[in-house]
């Protein structure tokens, strides 16, 4: 009974009939939930262990690459191409069309940056040398516009010498 | 559009992608065939529990447990290297040191002034 957790107790003890109580001696559990193997584990090393582990994430073993074992904490998950939400199919029939993702499909480590509230990798309209020369040219004359109107000031309001005076006294 | 140059990290337009007018070729057909044959069968899988009549629990999500294991527990596949050090001290260790020596030269400063009297401290909370 050593190994048996406190949640299996409580559970056969509620059954109340003498079936669950012997299912508890001999240690046997129910097939449903997570197994044992499903959760993500240390890198692969083995050709068997890659193929196992692509098994595990429902991907094909030529698509599975881990990410490179560097210590950074990866394990064996799975590295898949760094693109948002955004570029999937917005008319295809997802089960979680919000996320635009089916049910079992591998997620992206940092999928929940990829959602479709957050980072957009899809392509931009205007090509990046446009975009750069329009932002950087735009910021670039305002400044420059800027700095001539200091250097040449217009429409100062033109103040009388006495009012001048006069308004001395209340600063 | 010739010289369309994507934006770092974005992807190019499907349409100026050259991979998908050249590098058609049987093994991609295949490999395509087969990625939705996985696809097709976690879909059955789904849609089986999805139509269930007598279905009362939420179907869980195998692919969703294991990211929020994986990103729960990095942990255990942690180890120490030279890339992992540096990035734990520039932003664990450097941050710290260096603020504390800001704060406490700025306060040391302003204190030093205030006993010598020549800071200025007019400012009233209340008249």
């Amino acid at each position: 009974m050593a190994g048996v957790g406190f949640r299996r107790w409580a559970q056969t003890l509620t059954k109340g009939r003498g079936v669950g109580i012997s299912a508890l001696l001999s240690g046997a559990r129910a097939a449903s939930g997570a197994s044992k193997g499903s959760l993500p584990g240390p890198y692969p090393t083995t050709p068997a262990e890659r193929a196992a582990a692509a098994k595990k994430y429902n991907l094909r073993v030529e698509d599975y690459e881990p990410y490179p074992d560097n210590g950074q904490g990866f394990g064996d998950y799975p590295k898949l191409p760094d693109r948002s939400q955004h570029e999937r199919d917005p008319w295809y029939q997802w089960d979680h069309p919000d996320l635009r993702r089916n049910w079992g499909e591998p997620m992206h480590w940092n999928f929940d940056m990829y959602i479709r509230n957050r980072v957009d990798t899809s392509p931009t309209p205007v090509s990046w040398n446009s975009m750069c020369k329009q932002l950087f040219g735009f910021i670039g004359f305002m400044l420059f516009m800027f700095y001539i109107g200091e250097v040449f000031p217009a429409y100062q309001p033109v103040v009388s010498p006495a009012q001048e005076r006069s308004d001395e006294l209340f600063m | 559009m010739a010289d369309y140059k994507e934006a770092p990290l974005a992807t190019r337009p499907r349409t100026l992608d050259p991979n998908d007018y050249f590098n058609l070729s049987q093994e991609k057909r295949r490999a395509d065939e087969e990625r939705a044959a996985l696809r097709a069968n976690l879909k059955r899988q789904y849609l089986t529990q999805l139509n269930n009549p007598s279905r009362t629990e939420l179907i869980e999500d195998p692919a969703l447990t294991r990211w929020v294991y994986a990103r729960a527990n990095p942990f255990p596949h942690f180890r120490p290297t030279f890339k992992t050090s540096l990035l734990g001290i520039v932003f664990g260790v450097v941050p710290l040191v260096t603020l504390y020596y800001i704060f406490k030269t700025d306060r040391d400063r302003k204190e030093a002034q205030i006993k010598a009297g020549t800071r200025d401290r007019k400012f009233n909370l209340a008249y």
